[in-house]
């Protein structure tokens, strides 16, 4: 009798997911005894720290490929056919080179080390695997990154090595503090850091949208060379971190808040003058902005009055459409056009009450029941507007052919010269989401310290205690679903003009979610994570198009790696506690401790729920 | 008439499926109080398993033979569904159980996606609707009545004996064995449930993965009955039952499965009589479980309020 | 002679709060000890860590001996301790007899049927409402239900904690009375109390605990009479 295949099949998997999990725990454990054994022994850092610092300058200045893979030589002349002068190194290995160099020099500088090192070296092993993963992955199997034949290319395994003896060599004793620098320095000082420093943003910002240009045919190798060059910034921040740099900028600019926020504006409004001022990054730029207000706008709710919406994408999608049947477009319910500033007022407020209303079951559904709510609200949009509900949505035909925005005789959609500077087309949309986003930060920041803001983030915390301290939590509530819907009515009325063409489809649920997890990635209640979490999840998927199809599983672990391991996100906000970081306790409330002795114990954690 | 007649016999074979699906949301949620919202791509999975089972696992001189075929199919579906079941509720829920109640939630999110991209990018041909072969006897039993027919399948008489049958010898095994007990006690107050003894992470995994095994089987009957299997219904379905198991009371069994029929009958009906048709179908699902929550949060069965004695 | 249950300098925290400081007492197979001290000592904390809901900080908790510090709480149960909580905390939405069935539920042998006749026996109020549902008892019939639910488990120890919480005081002496009869029928008793008087006349040993520390020790007869413990406890001055 013959086999079915399937058997065949499950014979090899289940040996090899058994193998790969074997893999992963040696790899655990390995880890695991390496620290225990170097914790405690200092004395091992120095060595460590210089040799791993003198293995990655070998690794920077090795080739990493042994051949040249199908699509083409892998880049940065690290492929051994091209690699001609050993010095002359560039992209992914210069940067390899710059942080052994920098940990070679910390280890002879009179600073605190561990921390420094232990970034450097985890930049380090992010560049190695990342590399070597592409390399060996793509075609070029182990061989590759090791030996074939009589040639080889060791660069990313020394590389690997190198960071591992780095990081090894900052777990080799205590924890050290983070070193607190004073912010007690003169104006001049202060304005001129900041200045520096938001510039130096500017242009690491440019560089990665510009590293290894927009994925796709033209440039197969867009990924591994953006993932280097975020990994070594991520190591750059995070030396810069264990320094004290970060946190005593960050404290700087909230000591001087208003010349933070004019110096942002103008640092943002320079990006079209970078390298990155092209088409396309405008175009992706613009998109990522209307996600951002959009994410800040789903922040209120979700991050400060805790109430999970799972179909927020509804309400830009009511924007984007009342602005659409306003524009003058053919398909256009309204046979007249409104001026932009007009529509974008009627979207706000169309989406605004279909926000109250949204919003209004909060008044009796809690938790998890009202994202269920949310979540059906979402669907009835996407439905309707697929079968083109009162004809205005267009349904399967959409509507298209909105014009761009015309101010002054000056479309938003034509490239632009200032001063006999050319600027790429769409540049005018790209200021105006800049302009937006800023707006919407201002109004966040304000609606988070005021009376309202105060009262949403009690009812986050304890709704009862908040009801009880007589906040109208009913009334609170509404409101955050209201001004979270505005916010995305407008960023919706831009989108509109912007894409031209307005689609149910551009609403489903998993944008929803995808505006989720830019909140949830930066950080549930923090504005600048808002803006990163919109910008991470949609440059990612334009620098990884040869992973185009794996987008939304990578997605999905994404959310779930989070929760695991950073559930305050990658930009904490600093005011609130945590309200997703776990206590650490065994699970039992702190309030319990304060409960009288009659009182049964967790009952109050069950009224919370 | 007949078409009322008709109409209603489809709603009852649709609600007999959700009903099979709703009991896993409603048990899960009854006990660790967890929107398991990967509970319908679990359905899915099961389907597309229990068709894997069939395509590469089944020699095809068994494959003509439905009561060797079909056990055998049930059997995959739910094996593969229940270690999916085990392993998200070890590796992504269990670490999360003591955490703020959105973090358990949004990862349920994420284990949906992951599941059903999984499926869609790496189960042959999965982009689009898989066919699924027509195993089980394929009667159509047609009445003359009052003003014209109305058929009934197999399959369907099928699914709905397995739903009812599986509810009430789930429903027995809740209430009277001594692991219902626990898992009941469980639901009721861990901590003293943990004083009687009561493991709690077995007694959860084990609700995960009764949850999970009916899901399987009803992944493969909706396979059967629809006679294909698509990455887009575990979503869809997961929502329906969620309806479903609101709608009769979260945590009843009893609820779960009244409230599976009258979802299966509310959108057989809508479809035909309610403006805008099939269309609109399930915007008058999402709208009862708008109208359920905010005016009978707890359902048709559920208790008014969690109350610890 | 070891004793059935001892616990060494035990500390147990709740996130950054340190609930239970240092705690040692020990419990003599057969003994009635109770543990005394005002709200928040941690008394409370300590049972509950004792019947392994919590895991300790620091110190060891013995059982018969063995270390039971780090076991889950169905382990220590298996070992024998059963922990009657404050609160009573019943199975409201079910019967008395599935809530006796759950104090049993780690039992084997073929004894349930009869020790269950037993508790029938000895709280004739619950046999006559067997099929009722828990939460729909007064306060003084759940508490019978919720000790007739330890006894199920047949302890070696069992760990009462605030029995006699909101009862009447003819309620109380009932209860009382049971605890000893079930002494005199061989289950070592830990008694938690605020009420120090009618628990401290019933033991053989008494232990004062005061913000997280067992303070004072010693047969529950002079702790009666020491003028510390009637002027913190009992009011006197």
């Amino acid at each position: 009798m013959n086999i079915p295949i399937g058997w065949k099949y499950l014979a090899i998997f289940i040996p090899s997911v058994l193998g790969l999990i074997g893999l992963l725990v040696l790899i655990r454990f390995a880890w695991k005894k390496g620290t225990e054994y170097v914790t405690p022994r200092p004395t091992l850092s120095r060595p460590l720290s210089i040799g791993g610092a003198a293995l990655g300058i070998v690794a920077a200045l090795m080739p990493w490929a042994t051949f040249v893979l199908n699509e083409g030589a892998y880049p940065d002349k690290s492929t051994l056919q091209f690699f001609d002068s050993p010095w002359a190194v560039s992209g992914f290995r210069l940067h390899t080179l710059l942080l052994s160099l920098v940990a070679l020099a910390v280890v002879f500088a009179p600073i605190r080390k561990h921390r420094i090192h232990k970034a450097l070296g985890w930049s380090l092993i992010g560049i190695a695997l990342i590399n070597a993963a592409f390399i060996a992955g793509n075609g070029g199997g182990f061989g590759a990154i090791t030996s074939d034949g009589s040639s080889f290319a060791f660069g990313a395994v020394i590389g690997l090595v190198a960071g591992i003896a780095l990081v090894f060599s900052g777990k080799a004793g205590p924890v050290e503090p983070i070193p607190h620098l004073s912010t007690d320095v003169s104006r001049v000082v202060a304005y001129a850091v900041l200045v520096v420093s938001f510039t130096a943003l500017l242009l690491g910002v440019a560089m990665m949208l510009n590293a290894g240009g927009q994925g796709g045919v033209g440039n197969p190798y867009a990924g591994p060379i953006f993932l280097s060059l975020l990994a070594f910034f991520a190591g750059v921040l995070g030396a810069l971190h264990a320094v004290g740099v970060t946190g005593w900028i960050s404290r700087l600019s909230d000591k001087h808040k208003w010349f933070s926020i004019v110096v942002l504006l103008a640092v943002a409004l320079g990006l079209p003058f970078t390298e990155a001022g092209t088409d396309y990054w405008m175009t992706t730029a613009t998109n990522i902005g209307v996600y951002a207000a959009t994410a800040i706008g789903l922040n209120i709710v979700v991050g400060l009055a805790g109430l999970l919406d799972l179909g927020y994408v509804a309400f830009l999608g009511i924007g984007a459409f009342v602005a659409a049947n306003f524009s003058g477009a053919a398909a256009a319910k309204m046979g007249f056009e409104l001026p932009f500033l007009v529509a974008v007022i009627i979207a706000a407020i169309v989406a605004g009450v279909f926000g109250a209303v949204v919003g209004s079951p909060t008044l009796r559904v809690r938790g998890d029941y009202l994202a269920i709510v949310t979540l059906a609200f979402g669907e009835i949009f996407k439905k309707s507007a697929q079968n083109d509900i009162g004809g205005l949505t267009g349904g399967a035909n959409a509507i298209p052919g909105v014009p761009p925005i015309n101010w002054f005789g000056l479309s938003f959609d034509k490239p632009l010269e200032i001063a006999g500077v050319k600027l790429p087309s769409g540049v005018m949309y790209y200021v105006l989401i800049i302009v937006l986003v800023a707006l919407v930060m201002v109004v966040f920041a304000n609606l988070k310290n005021s009376r309202i803001g105060r009262s949403w983030i009690a009812i986050r915390e304890d709704e009862d205690a908040a009801r009880a301290m007589g906040i109208k939590t009913g009334k609170a509530k509404i409101l955050a679903f209201l001004i979270g819907a505005t916010l995305a009515g407008v960023a919706g009325a831009v989108f509109a003009h912007k894409t031209s063409t307005v689609a149910y489809d551009s609403f489903q649920f998993i944008e929803s979610v995808t505006l989720l997890a830019a909140v949830i990635l930066g950080g549930m209640g923090s504005i600048p994570g808002a803006v990163l979490g919109a910008a991470l999840l949609l440059v990612l998927p334009e620098k990884l198009r040869e992973f185009a199809d794996y987008r939304l599983i990578l997605f999905g672990f994404a959310l779930i790696l989070i929760m695991r391991f950073r559930p305050q996100g990658l930009v904490p906000d600093k005011h609130r506690r945590a309200e997703l970081a776990n206590e650490g306790a065994e699970g039992v409330p702190i309030e319990e401790l304060n409960l009288p002795d009659d009182t049964p114990g967790g009952a109050k954690a069950q009224v919370a729920r | 008439m007949a078409t009322l007649l008709q109409q209603l016999i489809n709603g009852l074979v649709l609600g007999g499926l959700i009903a099979l699906i709703a009991l896993g949301y409603t048990m899960v949620y009854g006990i660790i109080q967890l929107i398991n919202f990967a509970h319908g791509e679990v359905f899915m999975v099961g389907g597309f398993a229990s068709l894997a089972t069939y395509s590469y696992f089944i020699p095809e001189s068994w494959r003509s033979d439905w009561w060797v075929a079909l056990p055998l199919m049930a059997l995959g579906g739910a094996l593969v569904a229940v270690i999916l079941a085990v392993i998200m509720e070890r590796f992504a829920y269990r670490p999360l159980r003591n955490a703020p109640r959105l973090a358990p939630l949004i990862t349920a999110l994420g284990v949906s996606v992951v599941l059903k991209e999984a499926v869609r990018l790496f189960y042959p041909g999965a982009t689009a609707p898989v066919p699924f072969p027509r195993v089980f006897v394929d009667e159509q039993y047609t009445f003359e009545i009052f003003d014209g027919t109305i058929t009934i399948g197999s399959t369907a008489i099928l699914m709905i004996a397995v739903s009812v049958i599986g509810a009430v010898v789930l429903q027995t095994y809740i209430t009277k064995s001594r692991m219902g007990r626990a898992m009941r006690a469980t639901a009721q107050d861990p901590d003293t449930a943990r004083l009687m003894g009561v493991n709690p992470n077995r007694t959860i995994v084990l609700t995960f993965v009764i949850g999970a095994a009916l899901a399987g089987i009803a992944g493969v009957l909706y396979g059967i009955q629809i006679t294909n299997v698509d990455t887009e219904v575990g979503f869809l379905y997961g929502i329906f039952a969620f309806t479903a198991a609101v709608l009769g009371g979260v945590g009843s069994i009893k609820g779960a499965v009244i409230g599976g029929f009258a979802i299966g009958l509310i959108k057989s009906l809508a479809g035909q009589y309610f403006p805008g048709g099939t269309q609109y179908d399930l915007v008058w699902i999402f709208v009862l479980l708008i109208v359920v929550l905010v005016f009978r949060p707890q359902g048709l069965f559920g208790e008014p309020e969690r109350v610890r004695a | 002679m070891t004793a059935l249950l001892e616990v060494e300098n035990l500390s147990v925290a709740y996130g950054a709060i340190e609930a239970v400081r240092d705690v040692s007492f020990s419990v003599e197979e057969g003994q009635i000890v109770s543990l005394i001290g005002s709200n928040g000592a941690g008394k409370t904390t300590t049972l509950r860590t004792v019947s392994g809901l919590l895991r300790p900080k620091a110190g060891d908790i013995r059982f018969d001996g063995k270390s039971i510090a780090n076991a889950d709480a169905h382990e220590i149960l298996e070992r024998g301790v059963a922990h009657c909580p404050e609160g009573r905390r019943l199975f409201g939405r079910m019967t008395v007899e599935e809530n006796l069935h759950l104090g049993a539920y780690v039992r084997k042998d073929a004894g349930v049927a009869k020790d269950m006749a037993r508790v029938y026996e000895l709280f004739p109020v619950l046999g006559q409402r067997r099929q009722q549902k828990a939460g729909l008892f007064s306060g003084g019939e759940q508490q019978m239900l919720a000790i007739g639910r330890a006894m199920m488990a047949k302890p070696r120890l069992l760990m009462l904690d605030e029995p006699s919480m909101g009862l009447s005081p003819i309620m109380t002496q009932r209860i009382f009375d049971t605890i000893k009869e079930l002494q005199s029928q061989g289950t070592t008793i830990l008694l938690v109390e605020q009420n120090a008087l009618a628990a401290l006349a019933q033991s053989d040993r008494g232990y004062v605990v005061d913000l997280g520390r067992t303070t004072l020790e010693g047969p529950g007869h002079d702790l009666l009479a020491d003028p510390r413990v009637r002027a913190a406890y009992l009011g006197e001055d």
